[in-house]
């Protein structure tokens, strides 16, 4: 499916505050920052819709890793893991997602099967590369992805 | 607009910029702190799948959701299931009644409110008779509300005037399965899919509507590489990405394409004789039975040649999927709104089913024919208690004598109390009401100032001063708000407990989590409080609560093929969805409907291994349906097709899922999809506005120019209420079901 981000033109930019920090342009794509605790983004205008828009040009490797994925192919976006950027949301805004707060809303009998098995896992991610677990190992290729 | 990385890094620096001038992030709030003190089963409020949820409440407050490991989803949530916990806490949350007063809503006590109601109903039945009141309900509401409604109108007030939104949405496959059967409702179940190799999915794009489905459907594709899916659909939806054959079609021409794929069937020799020679009934659209070489002369005007040329089709590709449809070892089709919000949306039904009786790909594991429903409880609730203008509960109808008598019997009535015409259907109806010939209504748990086709018609027949609607609606912002007489405040969801019902025959119990916000008070102590107050007798209404609702019904089923009377309230606490029929406390419910051993109304030991007992000899029937063109084709004037439907981030009027704010910023507002060639032709870029025009009126849109429309089609999801596009639909009709055509009219699109 192509999404496309039309709002981002409502988003001024100040060349001023551009000029003043350039260092922050830096830090806040920098894999520190990502991260890290201050974690930066965008500011959302009540537009701003569609992560994968943005996403695909910003951070494409992620962008496409979640696509291709389980996630993706069943439209599980962004924000139902990660919140909204401005805190707004009702998940938390986070990179890493919380497993008590995010993950177990769908993958509780799992987390149950995992603590039984090996103790309590406090982070899911670290043996699940959940934007890479292609659902179907070609389907993509059969797909709109392929020419995006 | 074209978007560059550049772009992309400027605004990111600028906003970090003003990011850190602002200071730390607000407040999270479903953080891991908020650890529930219990979780309680319930259902979710969404679509016809019916996913079961754990609701987690801390301090008598809904804090998060879970899926239910013991459902049917197996734990799993779509990205709506899983957000659902700031809708209840909505700052638009309807908490005490409100009276009109000079045009405006004013704060009432129920006392004032509920007399004000009954005063207006009594006035309408003295001065015009049962025919001038009437009851819109939903797909929404409980079992039990819809049961209890349903009770008072046809059995307490004598008016058959009962209607709902499910009209709007599966009353063209009621009318599929009953024509094709003789009883409602499918036969087979989500298991289904778990052993399907291949999947005929027509009309429906399941990713966005039954995402938890597709997700089934996806990870039975991923386990095993053979598994065949076709998708047909003019549009190439997210449902197309796991497809090995998407048909795009011209819009309204699919049952030129059935009828071709029955050809290729029968050519090919891959049709099934031993199934269709002792359980099919052929019959001509006149309803006369007539022999299988009278199909066969039928369908001459359907090779694939000639079907390409009406649906544009490819005939190669019309012959692969009708050999992949009838050669795999198990076939599941999924349909949904596609075929049946349409002028000839029970054709479509019996033609989809015609392929399965005709190959035999049906009452065995992995091969059904599967009508997915749109509402939570539009099948369990309103299609099986009957609760329709031209229905009784468990699939009887008022039009026949002894139906009615069999009811009336059941329900301790005098015989001849069920009046014997049918009501208004959806449309009659509110053209009546905006005629003022219906003088007051109940509107329950729905948003009809939205969800109506032509809508601006109906709106104008709301705003009359000599007709009366009271409405008992959750949330302020909703339309249908803005035009009602008295607004009542009812429980939400978590804060009620009862039954939804949804597509596989699943009956699960929602249990209360919460007590009800405000003055807020269930439908069924409104309905009943409502009962009591219009001077119904009490031995026709005796309920206290909503369990003894459900033991009634329960009873009540049990006379018929629906008999779930083994679903005691004690083992609906316990399991998470039983399917009916489920005739006694030790049965562990259907899987699959009309197969001996496996359908408990058919003997151990009966002759055949499948019957039909919705007809008399047993036998199904199989519909020789031509094709007809759509209710208003494309022309010189209007020389494209307009449809609608969801995006996955919304759900119907968007009253709750706008309550959302990631879903709300997902998609804040309608936009309309236009095809790459189309747009080039009419020089319009993603982003720009676009004028809609229809012969209902003029809309404009924000463009998203993309390839998912064929050429020709445009689509505009119907969820905003600041750009409802039901402002330009067609309010034209299946003569049979009463189904509007939501899903094509004419359209002339312009760069506004």
């Amino acid at each position: 499916m192509k999404r496309n981000c039309q709002n981002t033109r409502m988003l001024k930019i100040y060349p001023g505050i551009l000029a003043g920090f350039v260092g922050l342009l830096l830090y806040g794509f920098s894999p520190l920052s990502v991260q890290g605790a201050g974690l930066k983004h965008l500011i959302p205008t009540d537009d701003a819709f569609d992560c994968y828009a943005c996403h695909k040009i910003a951070t494409p490797k992620i962008a496409q890793n979640w696509y291709e994925s389980k996630h993706g192919m069943i439209l599980v976006k962004c924000f139902v893991c990660h919140g909204q950027p401005d805190g707004k949301g009702s998940i938390p805004w986070t990179v890493s997602p919380d497993p008590k707060a995010v993950c177990q809303k769908c993958h509780d009998p799992a987390m149950k099967r995992m603590e039984a098995k090996f103790g309590v896992k406090l982070n899911c991610v670290k043996c699940h590369p959940f934007h890479q677990d292609s659902l179907h190992h070609d389907a993509y290729k059969k797909t709109q992805s392929k020419s995006q | 607009m074209k978007l560059t990385r550049r772009d992309v890094l400027k605004t990111a620096a600028a906003s970090s910029a003003i990011m850190a001038l602002n200071g730390s992030l607000p407040m999270l709030k479903e953080a891991a702190a908020a650890e529930p003190d219990k979780w309680v089963k319930a259902v979710c409020r969404f679509c016809g799948t019916g996913c079961g949820v754990m609701i987690g409440v801390k301090g008598g407050k809904v804090v998060t959701v879970k899926g239910d490991p013991n459902n049917h989803n197996k734990g799993f949530l779509c990205l709506k299931g899983a957000l659902m916990p700031p809708i209840v806490y909505a700052k638009e949350r309807v908490t005490k009644p409100y009276i009109r007063k000079d045009g405006q809503l004013q704060a009432a006590t129920w006392d004032e409110a509920m007399e004000l109601v009954v005063s207006k109903f009594k006035t309408a039945l003295k001065e015009h008779g049962p025919t001038s009141i009437a009851y819109y309900g939903s797909g929404q509401a409980l079992t039990e509300e819809s049961y209890l409604a349903n009770k008072i109108w046809k059995a307490g007030l004598r008016s058959n005037n009962v209607e709902g939104n499910p009209r709007l949405c599966m009353a063209s496959a009621v009318g599929g399965y009953v024509t094709s059967f003789g009883k409602d409702e499918p036969s087979g179940s989500y298991e289904d899919i778990d052993a399907a190799t291949c999947f005929f999915i027509i009309g429906s794009n399941m990713s966005e509507c039954h995402p938890i489905l597709f997700k089934r459907v996806a990870s039975r594709k991923q386990a095993d590489p053979n598994v065949k899916v076709i998708v047909v659909d003019p549009r190439k939806t997210n449902t197309a990405r796991i497809a090995d054959e998407h048909v795009s079609f011209k819009p309204g021409t699919d049952l030129a394409i059935l009828n071709a794929m029955a050809y290729v069937i029968i050519q090919e020799e891959l049709d099934n004789p031993r199934f269709y020679d002792k359980y099919v009934n052929f019959m001509t659209n006149k309803k006369k039975k007539v022999d299988f070489k009278a199909y066969q002369k039928f369908l001459e005007d359907y090779t694939p040649e000639k079907a390409e040329k009406i649906s544009g089709v490819p005939a190669d590709q019309i012959r692969r999927i009708a050999k992949m449809f009838a050669s795999s070892s198990g076939t599941v089709s999924f349909w949904t709104m596609g075929l049946n919000q349409r002028i000839r949306g029970v054709w479509a039904n019996n033609l989809v089913t015609n392929l399965h009786l005709l190959t035999g790909q049906i009452g065995k594991r992995g091969a059904t024919n599967f009508s997915l429903t749109g509402q939570p409880n539009a099948c369990g609730g309103v299609r099986d208690t009957g609760s329709l203008c031209h229905l009784l509960p468990a699939g009887r109808v008022i039009k026949k004598a002894a139906h009615r008598a069999q009811l009336e019997k059941q329900w301790g009535l005098k015989p001849g109390t069920i009046a014997p015409k049918p009501g208004l259907h959806t449309i009659a109806l509110w053209n009546a009401f905006s005629e003022a010939k219906v003088k007051a209504m109940f509107v329950l748990c729905t948003n009809p100032a939205h969800s109506l086709p032509n809508v601006n018609m109906y709106t104008e027949g709301m705003k009359r001063k000599d007709n009366f609607m009271v409405l008992s609606e959750p949330f302020m912002d909703a339309e249908t708000v803005k035009y009602c007489d008295v607004l009542l405040p009812p429980a939400f969801w978590c804060e009620k407990r009862g039954v939804y019902g949804c597509s596989e025959r699943r009956y699960s119990l929602l249990m209360q989590a919460v007590e009800p916000m405000g003055e807020c008070k269930s439908d069924i102590d409104i309905l009943l409080d409502f009962a009591k107050r219009m001077g119904v007798d009490p031995k026709v209404i005796p309920f206290k609560n909503v369990d003894d609702v459900w033991d009634e019904w329960r009873e009540v089923s049990s006379a018929t093929p629906y008999n779930f009377k083994g679903m005691t309230r004690a083992r609906q606490e316990k399991e998470s969805g039983l399917r009916w029929p489920c005739p006694t406390e030790d049965h562990p419910g259907t899987k699959i409907r009309y197969v001996r051993g496996e359908d408990p109304n058919i003997p151990k030991d009966y002759k055949n291994k499948y019957w039909y007992y919705g007809y008399p000899d047993g036998k199904a029937k199989l519909w020789m349906r031509p094709y007809a063109p759509a209710a208003e084709e494309p022309d010189a004037e209007y020389p494209m097709v307009l449809t609608t439907g969801r995006v996955i981030d919304h759900w119907h009027t968007g009253t709750m899922t706008m309550k959302v704010p990631e879903l709300r910023r997902s998609f804040p507002k309608a936009y309309v999809e236009v095809n790459e060639e189309d747009a080039s032709k009419l020089s319009i870029k993603n982003g720009d506005n676009v004028e809609l025009e229809t012969r209902r009126g003029k809309m404009v849109f924000q463009a998203k120019v993309s390839d998912v429309c064929r050429p020709g089609l445009v689509f505009v999801p119907w969820y905003d209420a600041n750009l409802m596009i039901n402002k330009l639909t067609l309010n034209a009709f299946d003569k049979g079901s009463k189904q509007p055509e939501y899903k094509i009219c004419a359209v002339r699109i312009k760069k506004a």
